[in-house]
């Protein structure tokens, strides 16, 4: 008898995959359960699939225990649903939604409170250009090109400026244990950050359980150790252009990975009106086709990804310097590439 | 054959309301005639239904193993198991027929849903509609298989997590039981219960010191240097502030953290002292954790924020996908640990753990303790602190003897146990019916402790075991029990619902003694409430008809008619025969409680408004419980009901008095139609209205009358 397949996606009304850049290569990936080893004496490795945020999500664990590693993995899934609760924007009743509703959130979990202070951070690192308010400006895109009689040259520049207005991390208070908006009608989205944040929080939790080398990948990825002894994890970066030739391959060890790309959700075909706007001028940013940043951790790479897609090209540099060993490489609109850090 | 005028008069304008009532009927029969037809329960349709009971699998395997159940994969990992219960345990319902219930069940032992594939609970034929029986089996969603689960019929009472079907107790008894049976089975099979499959033993203390408590797990801490805050927070950009600044010993103590369940006696009593402990238990309801939080150092894990926010905001606790707050209602300050060897320590605490919360003491959890600092430019920076904890495998029993203990149990007997109250105020209701029965020429002689008997039975068999109870005898019951005997019979079907066992016990018995009446008359909540609304209508001056006699002796065949054919219909089709047992307002007007769609509620309001003119309309013609019970109440062995020669002829009073018209013009009381109220009885005895006694009473005064005279006569001469 034949498993009965369901269609795939769990059916919570995600929006398409904000980005999906990273994909794993090798044999590994093509195995269902036991991912395989590449040589004998290679410890065996656990593969979990699933959705997580809306996008594919993999676990790698390479564990000599595969038992323990399915509950490790289980620990992991139930990890990533408590703070989807938290984070995601399309459940009405996490407390991301909760605090853009009302403009205050009075019992933040810690979780909130912890991703909205490193939002803050990485706001003030990059001078703004990251900010997880901008959320009225794609309330204000989406809504303007979901209009089927829309101007095809964006809502209008009132419009607009009305919506910047709100714009402003600093606008989040996050003192005395609570939350609250210092200006009413503001509105956060976490979609630039907290996939990297969940990342981190799986991958400290496999840590702290023993799993000294592992591969998590939701949304973002960081790699803890390696497969073998003697090999590094290995994942392969698409093309920036959005082709589906020339993708090239990445060795990570303790690091994280994180990529942006405007393109990943345009509103409209020309794609030059998209999800990353420079809270500077309240257009989609412009100036950079795609980012892929290597940072220790993946809220870091994360949020740096953002900021580098949206921050003018001679400040990234400062940008990335802010938090310690960091690198990315830049694509340009023309094609050319940057390489920041010591990108190699 | 002689008729009062009195009769005549009446006896027209019943006919109209005969006529509104049968019309009532088609309605109600029409509307349900026109509602959708239910989709057939085919058992091949399981493995498409799969999804419904697991929606976080993916795909399934077939069913397989010993018990069968299919394996659920989510993206090819084996995520539990999905089982149709009649292939894993022994499944019938409450009628005796096969059950059967799709259910899921997780890795981590929690039920992921549950669908009844296939039932034929008469109870839940009528009135009860697939979205109540779905709403019903969806409370077990997320349930641990390993904690008991009540069933409670009132809903919203403390210990019941999960609500029966209204109406439905027992069979919802039933369907839990064998959701959870079937889902034990299949867990324990795939070892999926493993150690958590334990009993938990919280209640063995024995006098402990601090140092064992740690030790062996029971307690367990964090500590956090001066340093290790700092560079947390400086990671995210941010350092210490306060007085930890000012501080140069990196290694002085930033936050040193104890926790630990303190539900244990064994953690409880020694960390709080008895009286505390003892205070604190008290306090918590059913499912309810206590949790010791104690901590020293610069920092403070309590902050102040609870004092006005209401909730603690620098700890929280997190288990599996649940993250707990602690809220300052649920915190006990603790002055002083009555401990040996406890350190001192600076902040003392014990946090109540609500059910609600979804905290479960087998589960592991973390304690997160959340670190504040602060930016250059004056932002707030955290840092997260987590101390895991799992429970000590001292508090874990081993389920395997006390498992099966509470299998060999028969589900009946627990019930029993449960309701023993309801029990034993039904057995001393029917042990007085009995004595009034038994000593009914006294009860008789004494008119106004009669009248008084009376109405106070009749009331008791309405509120209490009508409404409150349920315990409404029904046609539907005739139907189960000679279907059992046609097939398989088990005293255990039965016995699940004591009310109706003990009840249908004695109405058998009386019936061989007294006839059919004892029900009717007395035991029957339907009948009581057309009685005393109708009591009530004569007192507020509603006029009775009584129909003339010829008429009512050929509408007594109705309820017969009625009854064999609803039987008759049962033998070829059940469903349609549990349609035709709606005729009895009973589940309308007593075990639901007038809670239902208009077109019942209407129905049974018709048949009580008829019995304003009418005493019980209903009882007379229609009810086929009453026919199904007079017929095998011809072996009745005993007479009971006295009578005169002079009854019938000339004299009709007690004809005229009979609240069903059950005596015959020529003075025979019909014991079919008797629902033996002992109003007759009464009559009987009465000096003023039986003319024997009248007669009888006349001659004793004429003769006194004489006596004192020829005295007085006497005295004068």
């Amino acid at each position: 008898m034949k498993p009965i397949d369901r269609a795939s996606g769990n059916g919570r009304g995600r929006r398409v995959t904000r980005r999906r850049v990273l994909t794993l290569i090798g044999a590994t990936a093509s195995l269902p359960l036991i991912a395989g080893r590449a040589s004998r004496g290679d410890p065996p490795v656990f593969e979990w699939r699933g959705q997580a945020l809306g996008a594919e999500a993999q676990l790698l664990l390479a564990h000599p225990r595969q038992t323990a590693a399915r509950r490790a993995a289980a620990r992991c899934v139930a990890e990533i649903a408590r703070l989807e609760r938290v984070f995601s924007l399309f459940d009405p009743a996490s407390e991301l939604s909760r605090l853009n509703r009302d403009g205050c959130l009075a019992t933040p979990s810690h979780d909130l409170r912890i991703l909205l202070a490193e939002a803050q951070r990485f706001g003030a690192l990059s001078n703004g250009a990251f900010d997880v308010t901008v959320q009225p400006l794609w309330r204000l895109y989406a809504g303007h090109f979901a209009d089927p009689r829309h101007d095809s040259e964006g809502p209008s520049e009132t419009q607009v400026a009305a919506a910047r207005a709100l714009v402003d991390y600093r606008g989040i208070d996050l003192a005395q244990g609570r939350i609250a908006f210092r200006r009413p009608g503001m509105a956060v989205t976490l979609n630039g950050i907290a996939q990297g944040y969940i990342t981190d929080r799986a991958a400290d939790l496999l840590r702290e359980s023993g799993f000294d080398n592992v591969l998590v990948q939701l949304g973002e990825t960081r790699a803890l150790g390696r497969p073998a002894p003697d090999r590094p994890w290995r994942v392969t970066l698409p093309d920036p252009q959005g082709g589906t030739g020339a993708t090239a391959g990445l060795d990570l060890v303790n690091q994280a990975v994180a990529a942006s790309r405007g393109a990943a959700a345009r509103f409209d075909p020309t794609g030059h009106h998209h999800h990353l706007f420079d809270p500077a001028t309240g257009a989609s940013a412009g100036r950079v086709l795609a980012v892929t940043v290597i940072a220790g951790r993946a809220t870091a790479a994360d949020a740096l990804a953002t900021a580098l897609a949206v921050a003018a090209p001679d400040v990234a540099e400062t940008i990335l310097n802010g938090v310690g060993p960091a690198r990315a490489l830049v694509v340009l609109p023309d094609g050319s590439k940057r390489r920041l850090g010591n990108w190699v | 054959m002689t008729r009062s005028v009195a009769g005549l008069k009446y006896a027209w304008p019943a006919a109209p309301g005969l006529a509104v009532l049968l019309l009532l009927f088609v309605a109600v029969c029409g509307s349900q005639a026109t509602e959708p037809p239910r989709p057939p329960l085919a058992l091949g349709a399981a493995e498409s239904r799969y999804p419904e009971v697991f929606p976080a699998a993916t795909a399934f395997g077939p069913a397989e193993g010993t018990p069968p159940a299919a394996a659920a994969y989510r993206e090819g990992t084996l995520v539990g198991y999905v089982f149709a219960s009649k292939q894993v345990v022994a499944s019938s319902g409450f009628s005796g027929k096969p059950l059967n219930i799709l259910a899921g069940v997780d890795l981590d032992g929690r039920i992921t849903g549950a669908v009844i594939l296939e039932h034929k609970e008469p109870i839940l034929v009528i009135g009860v509609s697939d979205r109540d029986l779905a709403a019903f089996v969806v409370q077990y969603r997320g349930l641990d298989i390993r904690d008991p689960v009540r069933v409670s019929r009132r809903p919203g009472r403390a210990e019941g997590r999960v609500d029966a079907v209204v109406g439905a107790t027992i069979s919802s008894v039933v369907f839990s039981d064998v959701i959870l049976r079937a889902a034990r089975a299949v867990a324990r099979s795939r070892g999926l219960l493993g150690v958590k499959q334990a009993l938990l033993d919280f209640e063995s203390f024995a006098p402990t010191d601090w140092r064992a408590l740690g030790a062996e797990g029971s307690l367990v801490s964090l500590r956090i240097a001066v340093g290790d805050a700092a560079a947390a927070l400086e990671r995210s950009g941010g350092r210490l502030y306060g007085r930890a600044v000012a501080l140069p010993d990196p290694n002085a103590t930033f936050l040193e953290l104890h926790t630990g369940l303190a539900t244990p006696a064994r953690v409880g009593r020694n960390l709080l002292g008895g009286r505390l402990y003892n205070r604190l238990m008290g306090g918590l309801a059913d499912g309810d954790q206590l949790l010791f939080v104690a901590g020293r150092g610069l920092y403070s894990f309590k902050g102040t924020a609870y004092v006005r926010g209401g909730v603690f905001d620098r700890i929280q606790l997190v288990q599996g996908e649940r993250t707990i707050r602690f809220a300052k209602d649920d915190h006990f300050r603790v002055e002083k640990l009555a401990l040996e060897g406890a350190p001192e320590l600076r902040e003392l605490a014990v946090f109540v753990l609500r059910q609600s919360s979804g905290f479960s003491a087998v589960q592991p959890w973390r304690l997160e303790v959340l670190a504040a600092g602060e930016a250059d430019d004056g932002r707030a920076i955290f840092a997260s602190f987590a101390r895991p904890y799992s429970l000590p495998a001292i508090y874990l029993r081993a389920a395997e003897g006390a498992g099966t203990e509470a299998a060999a149990i028969p589900l009946w007997q627990d019930i029993w146990r449960e309701r023993w109250l309801d029990v034993t105020i039904l057995v001393l209701g029917l042990l007085a019916l009995t004595a009034i029965l038994v000593f009914q020429d006294f009860v008789e002689r004494q008119q106004p402790f009669y009248e008084a008997l009376r109405i106070g039975f009749l009331a008791f068999t309405l509120v209490w075991l009508g409404w409150v109870v349920g315990a409404q005898l029904s046609v539907v019951n005739v139907l189960t029990f000679s279907d059992a005997i046609m097939t398989k019979f088990h005293w255990d079907f039965f016995l699940l619902d004591p009310m109706l066992f003990i009840l249908w016990s004695y109405v058998a018995v009386a019936m061989l003694f007294w006839g059919r009446g004892v029900f009717c008359g007395w035991l029957c909540p339907f009948g009581a409430l057309q009685e005393l609304t109708n009591r009530l209508a004569q007192r507020f001056g509603v006029p009775q008809w009584r129909l003339p006699f010829g008429l009512h002796e050929r509408l007594w065949p109705v309820k017969y008619i009625l009854f064999l054919a609803i039987f008759a219909v049962f033998l070829g089709d059940q469903r349609l025969a549990l349609i035709g047992a709606e005729v009895e307002p009973f589940k309308t007007a007593v075990v639901l409680k007038f809670d239902r769609p208009w077109p019942f509620v209407l129905y049974a309001l018709g048949l009580v408004l008829a019995g304003l003119f009418v005493k019980r309309a209903f009882c007379r013609y229609l009810c086929p419980l009453g026919a199904a019970l007079a017929i095998p109440a011809r072996l009745r062995m005993f007479e009971w009901l006295k009578r005169r020669w002079q009854c019938g002829t000339p004299c009709q009073q007690c004809a005229l008095s009979c609240p069903v018209q059950a005596i015959h013009p020529e003075g025979r009381i019909n014991p079919n139609e008797c629902i033996h109220c002992l109003r007759c009885q009464v009559n009987y005895y009465d000096d003023q209205l039986c003319p024997p006694v009248i007669e009888r009473r006349k001659r004793r005064e004429r003769r006194q009358g004489a006596r004192q005279t020829a005295a007085a006569g006497e005295g004068a001469a």
